[in-house]
């Protein structure tokens, strides 16, 4: 599903070049669930940036469902996340003043498919919130608001859901239901890529990328 | 992309976001409303001014001839006159000016005492020649006018402007009745159509027309004229008609080379023309601070959504994650501020509308509404949102979203 080879992101800092991403190639497979492990500004999330399209890199190359991605223009790329990759991040980021099925209904209106509320009340039953359709942002827990949040990553059907430290702000029993929903994710045969420093999320992935200061340095199995 | 849902995500935004909605309307309603009031009140004035002034003039293919020099203006009364002007003056341009096709003879005054059986006033009174109907267009609405066969044999016969009736013969039929003008005994023959207002806003119609010959012998005992009207073969030879009346006057005045005038002559479609200019100037001020008003709506436009960009840098970085290119994103914030711009050119369109009837009967203005004005206040509610929301659109398109999420 995504293969990288070579891959380097440098960013001018003040005038200074700074590498945040050192030829890093690796690949992930259809299904798989995969840590990438590091401290922050490690490059973690550069890479995670790249992984999701939001970011081209300075060199190397990046294919996506075996399509080349990383020169491709900002519409095009656009179009690959907005089709086929879920975003789920640390600070939920849900949209204020706005209900939690209007939330999940977002990616459907720039996508090029019919909308359908029922289906966003769907993907909302899918994470247990059926009864919280109308109910505001600022009303859901924390746990709610990033499971709505999940339902909005599903709505187009990614094959590939990014999730950036998606327990970082929940408490323990949140972030474990979180988790479920995401391994129930990926036994239906979705891709997961997950960004944490969490040992306890760690544990449970089935594969595990170390990245320290912006070089992906190590590949463990962890079970 | 979906468009449908898109428009319905921008009106909910805009629902959410009400005081920065309004704000923003509002900034465009009051340069719109200012914009087609003016147009407006602008335009049905320069037309009330024309109006007024073809309602005082009667043709504008005439010359005025006053006696005195230019200096001595204003109304006539019996002691003021300069007798400069004479009837022989009269005959002589009636018959000896090329471009004259026909002249009126006035001798008006005012302040006269009038009397009918039960009431009275000052109406003015002018004694005029007997084609004066035909030289200016009026009409008689009831009875009729007095023929030359009565001017030549210096008949006592009254026709009464409309405003005079009222004040005379309130409530009855004044044809065939007794008014005293001064302490003379006249027969109201006729009434005038009413005329209307003047160019001052008076009224045209509190006279009483009698014959030239019976003012002067009967009324006035004096032998000079008090105005002469000219009616022009080619209205537009004024010039060369005022030429050869000033000369055949100063002539028959025997005036020195380099003595003033003891007349004076006035082009009406000159002091017509000066009015307009004027008229227009004044038109032309009026809208550009109609349009400052309106580019300052549209600053407001420009700066409420510089905030809305930086304050919703966060959801805008949440759009883009999740598919949003940036010019979707720019097309959005572009549609928002057209949007709003439209809306409150819209609510100014209906202010405006109310605010020009509402000057329109404060100052007795016929209401007329400038269509182009309206069509012109909607191009500009819509360009004002493109072009003030243009670069608010662009700086939210150019959001990092990586920069935009972080925490």
């Amino acid at each position: 599903m995504i293969k990288m080879e070579n891959i380097s992101k440098t960013y001018s800092r003040d005038g200074f070049p700074v590498t945040a991403l050192r030829e890093a190639s690796f690949s992930v497979d259809d299904g798989d669930f995969v840590v990438i492990r590091g401290v922050s500004g490690s490059g973690k999330s550069t890479l995670l940036n790249i992984l999701g399209c939001l970011l081209s890199p300075s060199t190397g190359k990046y294919f996506f469902d075996g399509e080349d991605v990383s020169h491709k223009n900002d519409a095009e790329l656009s179009r690959i996340r907005s089709e086929r990759i879920g975003f789920v991040f640390q600070s939920f980021h849900l949209l204020p003043r706005t209900t939690a099925i209007e939330n999940v209904e977002l990616p459907m209106i720039y996508a090029d498919r019919k909308i359908n509320r029922s289906r966003a009340a769907e993907a909302l039953a899918r994470v247990g919130l059926a009864h919280r359709e109308h109910h505001f942002a600022t009303e859901l827990s924390g746990g709610e608001q990033q499971r709505v949040a999940i339902a909005r990553a599903l709505i187009n059907d990614p094959a590939l859901i990014l999730a950036d430290e998606p327990t970082g702000n929940l408490d323990e029993s949140s972030g474990a239901g979180v988790m479920t929903i995401l391994h129930e994710l990926n036994g239906e045969g979705r891709t997961i890529v997950l960004a944490t420093h969490d040992q306890a999320v760690t544990a449970q992935a089935r594969r595990v990328l170390l990245i320290r200061n912006g070089v992906l340095c190590d590949s463990e199995a962890a079970s | 992309m979906n468009v449908l849902h898109f428009f319905r995500s921008i009106l909910r935004t805009l629902s959410r976001n009400k005081i920065r909605a309004l704000l923003m309307m509002a900034g465009v309603s009051i340069g719109i409303a200012a914009l087609t009031i003016l147009t407006s009140i602008g335009e049905s004035t320069r037309r009330e001014t024309m109006k007024r002034f073809k309602n005082m003039l009667g043709t504008f293919d005439t010359i005025i001839i006053r006696p005195g020099s230019s200096k001595n203006r204003g109304m006539v009364s019996l002691t003021n006159v300069d007798p400069s002007l004479r009837f022989e003056d009269a005959s002589a341009i009636a018959t000896q000016v090329p471009q004259v096709r026909q002249l009126a003879l006035v001798q008006n005054a005012v302040d006269i005492d009038v009397k009918s059986r039960d009431h009275s006033g000052t109406p003015a009174i002018f004694g005029v020649s007997s084609n004066w109907l035909e030289l200016r267009g009026d009409e008689v609405a009831e009875g009729e006018f007095f023929s030359e066969d009565d001017v030549r044999s210096l008949v006592r016969v009254a026709i009464l402007g409309a405003d005079a009736e009222k004040l005379l013969f309130p409530d009855e039929d004044p044809i065939g009745k007794t008014v005293r003008i001064g302490d003379v005994p006249f027969i109201v023959r006729g009434v005038m159509v009413a005329r209307g207002a003047g160019p001052a806003g008076g009224s045209l119609d509190n006279l009483i027309f009698i014959p030239v010959t019976t003012a002067s012998k009967r009324l006035f005992n004096r032998d000079f004229l008090t105005m002469l009207i000219a009616q022009l073969k080619d209205a537009d030879q004024g010039q060369l008609a005022i030429e050869q009346i000033q000369e055949l006057l100063r002539a028959r005045h025997h005036l020195a080379p380099g003595a003033l005038d003891d007349f004076n002559l006035t082009n009406p479609r000159a002091v017509m023309a000066q009015v307009v200019t004027m008229g227009s100037t004044i038109r032309k001020l009026l809208l550009i601070v109609a349009v400052l008003a309106t580019g300052i709506g549209g600053i407001v436009i420009m700066s409420v959504t510089l905030v809305g960009v930086s304050e919703r840098r966060k959801e805008t970085g949440v759009r883009r994650a999740v598919g949003a290119s940036r010019n979707v994103i720019l097309v959005q914030f572009l549609l928002e501020a057209v949007f709003l711009s439209c809306a409150g050119g819209g609510v100014g369109i209906v202010i405006g509308i109310g605010g020009t009837q509402l000057v329109s009967r404060l100052q007795h203005l016929p209401f007329l509404l400038q269509p182009e004005a309206v069509f012109t206040a909607t191009l500009l509610s819509i360009g004002l949102g493109l072009l003030f929301g243009v670069y608010p659109a662009w700086k939210a398109a150019m959001t990092d979203p990586i920069d935009a999420l972080r925490d």
